[in-house]
């Protein structure tokens, strides 16, 4: 459904990673920008890169996941592409609260039908739960409106990112 | 004239009857075909497809079908969530890839559990034997015995058919004629027994929403009671 015709300039598209705080979002968009990952430390506002996929110029979006600045996040929704929504894997005692989260922002207008790829992150860590336990207890199973995947990755190495951003230039429309 | 007036009346009885919404659940192990085999039926290219590990639909115009198809993930990792789907659909499409003898026996434990699941024996089930192009690949009557899919359906009383296919030959108008006639012979017999199938999906799928809610509001409470304790 790319309606790019040759030529003409690259196609923009607007990327939001969201996920809670200590998720690993800053430190995903920074692997993605190949840039040091030593010194993160917690987003109080958002910080943005750009970067280039199979002929798309991404705009990505990462918004800060403590609590208190959550309800900022309805600010960034509109005319989103692709959202990215991220989960620390080992963290299990937070995943009905990461839950709550992401099925409160599919509910949002402006995030009607848009896809959604999961990161599920810090697969290094021995304690990370698979694709299927993350996706029930995510409840994706009960999201039909828009297409949905769950991709295995450790922003600390890289693993999986790239895959990720493979997939959601793939489900770009 | 009076046949011409006879085909006039079936015609419009046609046109009047409401499209009939079907929703199949398209399963099988990963690396099986389904998403090549889904991305013909839409008449997009089925190469260069990369795994599901989640969900994707697509919708379609069938004749006096709407059909609604559900592509699930097959990994090992991912395929716990096949029975979420079971309750809305109508009948089941199976992917095996043929040419994977190895897996065969792994083939057989996931299709016999779709199978046995209360909420889908007594459907319709559309076996397709994919990846025929492959030398070597496993011909009908081997799959239906090394899946012991005869017993399998009996037990479970599913209409059964099986096709051997190959996804990735060609897409759209094109596409594998076994596909489209698998698909035609699944359509039909939901047809055919269209009230009492349409009857138990609003039935289990009623009960299965009921759930959802009841989860989602005690998931609610916990997390309330969790923020509390923490803040
Ligand atoms: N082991 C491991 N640690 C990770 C991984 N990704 C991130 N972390 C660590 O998790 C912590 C939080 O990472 P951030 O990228 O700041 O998380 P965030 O989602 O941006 O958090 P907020 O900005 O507060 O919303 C940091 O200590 C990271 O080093 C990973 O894949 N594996
Ligand atoms: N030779 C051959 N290859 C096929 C055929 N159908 C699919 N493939 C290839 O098999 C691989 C897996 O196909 P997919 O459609 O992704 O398989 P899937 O069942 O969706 O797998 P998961 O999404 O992991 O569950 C791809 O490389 C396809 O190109 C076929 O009929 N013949
Ligand atoms: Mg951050
Ligand atoms: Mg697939």
């Amino acid at each position: 459904a790319l309606r790019r015709l040759k030529n003409t300039p690259e196609q923009e598209v607007r990327l939001l990673l969201l996920g809670l705080d200590n998720a690993g979002k800053t430190t995903v968009l920074k692997q993605l920008a190949a840039e040091d990952i030593s010194y993160i430390t917690p987003t109080q506002g958002f910080n943005i890169k750009s970067m280039q996929c199979s002929g798309f110029k991404l705009n990505v979006w990462d918004i800060g996941g403590q609590r208190k600045i959550r309800p900022y996040w309805r600010n960034y929704l509109e005319k989103t592409d692709v959202l990215i929504y991220v989960i620390d894997s080992s963290d299990r005692k937070r995943f009905e609260e990461t839950g709550q989260q992401l099925a409160e922002l599919l509910d949002e207008e402006d995030l009607a039908a848009v896809p959604l790829l999961v990161f599920a992150n810090k697969q290094d860590l021995v304690s990370a739960a698979p694709a299927s336990e993350l996706a029930e207890s995510l409840s994706l199973p009960s999201v039909r409106d828009r297409v949905w995947q769950v991709q295995a990755c450790s922003a600390s190495t890289a693993e999986g990112l790239q895959d990720g951003m493979t997939w959601v230039c793939r489900h770009i429309t | 004239m009076f046949s011409l007036m006879a085909n006039c009346c079936n015609w419009l009885k046609r046109w009047r009857e409401p499209a009939r919404k079907v929703t199949l659940v398209m399963v099988g192990l990963d690396n099986a075909g389904k998403t090549a085999t889904v991305r013909g039926i839409q008449g997009e290219s089925p190469q260069d497809v990369a795994p599901t590990v989640g969900f994707s639909k697509v919708d379609l115009k069938q004749g006096k079908f709407e059909v609604t198809i559900f592509d699930l993930g097959g990994g090992k990792r991912i395929r716990g969530i096949w029975k979420n789907y079971y309750s809305e659909s109508y009948g089941v499409v199976f992917v095996v890839d043929s040419s994977d003898a190895q897996r065969i026996q792994e083939t057989r434990d996931a299709i016999a559990e779709v199978l046995q699941h209360p909420r889908i024996s007594g459907k319709p089930v559309l076996v397709l034997a994919n990846k025929q192009d492959q030398e070597g690949a496993l011909a009908e009557a081997d799959i239906i015995e090394s899946l012991s899919l005869e017993k399998l359906v009996n037990e479970n009383k599913c209409l059964c058919q099986i096709e051997p296919c190959s996804a990735i030959l060609d897409c759209g108008k094109k596409m594998d004629k076994s596909i489209k006639n698998g698909l035609k012979w699944l359509l039909g017999n939901i047809a055919k027994d269209y009230e009492a199938i349409s009857e138990r999906v609003q039935k289990d799928t009623t009960e299965q929403r009921a759930q959802e809610e009841q989860d989602k509001k005690e998931r609610s409470e916990r997390v309330r009671r969790i923020r509390e304790e923490r803040e």
